[in-house]
């Protein structure tokens, strides 16, 4: 079967390989392009001088070698594209590979999920990266959470940092007011957070695509602007400031007599908490993994999946449009919520600042870059979109750029996020056993 | 199986329904009768989907009753009119592409709340109707063919037990050979099971002599009805949808 493919695709492959005249010809065409383009952006250079007059000087070495890389990387990528051959090419990879692939892929998520419970023990001693991992860990929930919503219900939701700063505030204003532990807070900053986000769901039920974009990213902003402008509730720009610390069931992780290192007997340590906090997100992330991975085998999480594909057909299938989407974006909404309380108790100090479009933004990134619906996909994009960006520190100024790039190519090459595919959560427990008489009939 | 036999299954009387300020139904009036088919038949834009989709309650009835086993279903929201087991295969079959064909069959069994004895015993009668869809079950539903899809179409409709089965130009775009199993599986599922079917169809001369009796729709109004083989003969019939059609 695969033979037959290859081979009838692999003929046309011989007759439209370009010439040497053709590759020199498009990169000589593209490096014109780029002498125009860079002969000002790149050439000439201006400044404001000592007495504000405006001086120039050129930079006309710089150009030659922008020019000179825009050339000769077109000769490369038309190379690389002759050497790889056409697109539609079905390369045959030898079953060794294959199956080894495979195995590799089914590994990913478990030793991924061994090696984040082991990160406090290896990395005690290493704040900065005990602070990253918690920083990954927020945006894997925040990336769960939204996942629920957009990667599901396919409702494209571009004001997800609003719930993430309702439980924030609800945490922050709940503990500060009328002092509430983090416990008794985290399930009410859910709810809250659940309860804004079937508020929104209400008049957003009848739009889709752009539509519904625009009306979350409003929705969005106008939590944040409430929130600067109600000061007397949230102390607006000022934000909030001595949120309490979260307790191991009411015991503090602090230097005093009551505070756990105290109790245990052993020797007080500012680790044990950042410790304690990882272990908190860890185990809220795995909670929203749990229950997607859950309430997709369920019928309403078929239920949001079939809303994606097919919004008409759903209802002529008797399901009720409404409170699906209602749930996703309740469901999408309380993990925000979690996320948001968690951030709060963390920082000790949260501000408007915290919740702009931005973060919204970054989320969805995680999950399109992800994969849309996939759990290991998101997870992946999150540790590649917040770890990977201090890995570029470095670089200083060129860090977007780099960034960028990395994600122009990521979508490039794979269209669908990292893990494009999705696992079905319905099996046959006879779809093994087809008998041949039904074989030899979908053959004929 | 059999209800009391005067009482139609399905009785629509002097139906209207509009999309705006455009009147699609202009006083239609139709019965159903438990154990038959119905064949429904017009030109393009006659209004025969939008019949199909008024009785779903989209669009809503302006006017007029929609009775099923006499109870008025014109004002029930439509999540539970497919609960009173009424099914249809869309306009367009619209399966659900990215989920495999077992989880669009199950998404049919969701919305009657099947037990897990009702879902297998529905998979086993879809598989002996088609079972094509046995080899496909962990495949997406999104890489059938058209007459699988069609085929899915239909399973899915049936996997929620309907007491009637309405299909919206089941043969569209397929094969004649496909469309004549189509037709076979539907003939079956009336002559074997009992079920009750509304087909609307272009496909006239197929459907006509697959149905027990049809409707002839125009402009939003019935203009004729009769038994299939009465209505095959008459002349303005054969004029208008069978010479054109019989070449294809």
């Amino acid at each position: 079967m695969a033979g037959r493919v290859s081979a009838t695709l692999a003929s046309p492959q011989d007759s439209r390989v370009p010439g040497i005249a053709f590759i020199f010809k498009k990169a000589l065409i593209s490096a014109l392009v780029a002498l125009v383009l860079f002969s000002l952006m790149i050439g000439v250079r201006t400044d404001a001088g000592p007495d504000g007059q405006l001086t120039y000087w050129t930079r006309f070495g710089d150009l030659a070698a922008m020019v000179a890389t825009v050339f000769g990387g077109s000769i490369v990528v038309e190379l690389l594209r002759q050497w790889w051959g056409p697109v539609g090419t079905v390369r045959v990879v030898p079953a060794s590979v294959q199956s080894g692939l495979s195995l590799a892929g089914r590994l990913v998520a478990p030793v991924l999920l061994v090696f984040t419970f082991l990160v406090p023990v290896i990395f005690y001693n290493e704040r900065y990266i005990l602070d990253l991992a918690i920083l990954v860990l927020t945006y894997v929930m925040l990336g769960w959470g939204l996942n629920v919503v957009v990667g599901l219900a396919g409702l494209l939701d571009l004001g997800y940092v609003a719930f993430y700063a309702v439980g924030a505030y609800s945490y922050a204003l709940l503990a500060t007011n009328f002092g509430l532990s983090f416990w008794v807070c985290l399930p009410l900053a859910g709810i809250l957070a659940a309860f804004w986000g079937v508020l929104l769901g209400f008049p957003v039920l009848r739009l889709r695509g752009d539509y519904l974009a625009i009306v979350t990213l409003a929705f969005g902003e106008i939590i944040r602007l409430v929130i600067i402008n109600w000061q007397s509730l949230t102390g607006g720009p000022n934000g909030i400031t001595g949120i309490p610390r979260p307790t191991l069931f009411g015991i503090p992780l602090s230097p005093g007599e009551d505070g756990l290192a105290a109790r245990l007997g052993i020797e007080f340590s500012p680790t044990h908490r950042i410790v304690f906090l990882f272990y908190l997100i860890l185990a809220l992330a795995l909670l929203t993994n749990w229950v997607t991975i859950r309430l997709r085998r369920l019928p309403i999480g078929r239920a949001w999946e079939a809303l994606r594909e097919d919004e008409i057909a759903c209802r002529a299938l008797g399901i009720n449009t409404t409170t699906t989407k209602l749930t996703a974006f309740a469901t999408g909404a309380m993990f925000g919520g979690f996320a948001g309380a968690f951030f709060a108790t963390r920082q000790g100090f949260i501000s408007p600042e915290s919740f702009t479009f931005h973060e919204s933004a970054l989320v969805l990134a995680i999950v399109v870059l992800g994969g849309m619906g996939s759990q290991l996909g998101v997870a992946l994009a999150a540790l590649a979109m917040i770890g990977g960006f201090e890995l570029f520190r470095g670089l200083d100024q060129y860090r977007m750029l780099v960034f960028g790039m990395a994600m122009v190519l990521l979508m490039i090459w794979r269209p669908r996020g990292l893990i494009g595919h999705r696992a079905p959560t319905v099996f046959l427990r006879h779809n093994q056993a087809i008998s041949a008489d039904l074989v030899n009939e979908g053959r004929g | 199986m059999t209800a009391p036999s005067n009482a139609p299954l399905l009785a629509i009387r002097s139906l209207h329904a509009a999309y705006g300020k455009i009147e699609a139904l202009r006083g239609v009036d139709l019965d159903i009768n438990a154990g038959e088919i119905v064949a429904l038949i017009g030109a393009n834009g006659a209004g025969k989907s939008t019949l199909m989709m008024t009785i779903f309650g989209r669009p809503r009835a302006r006017s007029g009753r929609i009775e099923f086993d006499g109870q008025d279903i014109s004002a029930v929201p439509t999540h539970e009119i497919a609960r009173l087991r009424i099914a249809q295969s869309p306009e367009g079959r619209r399966i659900f592409p990215r989920m495999s064909v077992a989880e669009n069959l199950q998404m049919g069994a969701d919305a009657t709340s099947s037990s897990e004895a009702e879902r297998a015993s529905g998979l086993e009668r879809i598989f002996t109707l088609f079972p094509r869809l046995k080899e496909r079950m962990s495949q997406r539903g999104g890489t059938l063919s058209g007459g699988e899809q069609q085929m899915l179409a239909i399973g899915r409709a049936l996997m929620s037990r309907p007491r009637l089965l309405m299909l919206d130009e089941p043969s569209l775009g397929l094969a004649p050979l496909i469309a004549r199993q189509i037709f076979d599986a539907i003939r079956a599922l009336n002559r074997q099971d009992g079920l009750t079917v509304l087909i609307v169809e272009q496909n006239a001369n197929h459907a006509l002599r697959l149905a027990h009796r049809g409707y002839v729709m125009v402009n939003g109004l019935i203009t004729l009805s009769g038994t299939g083989s009465e209505l095959l003969q008459r002349p303005e019939i054969r004029a208008a949808y069978l010479e054109g059609g019989r070449r294809a």
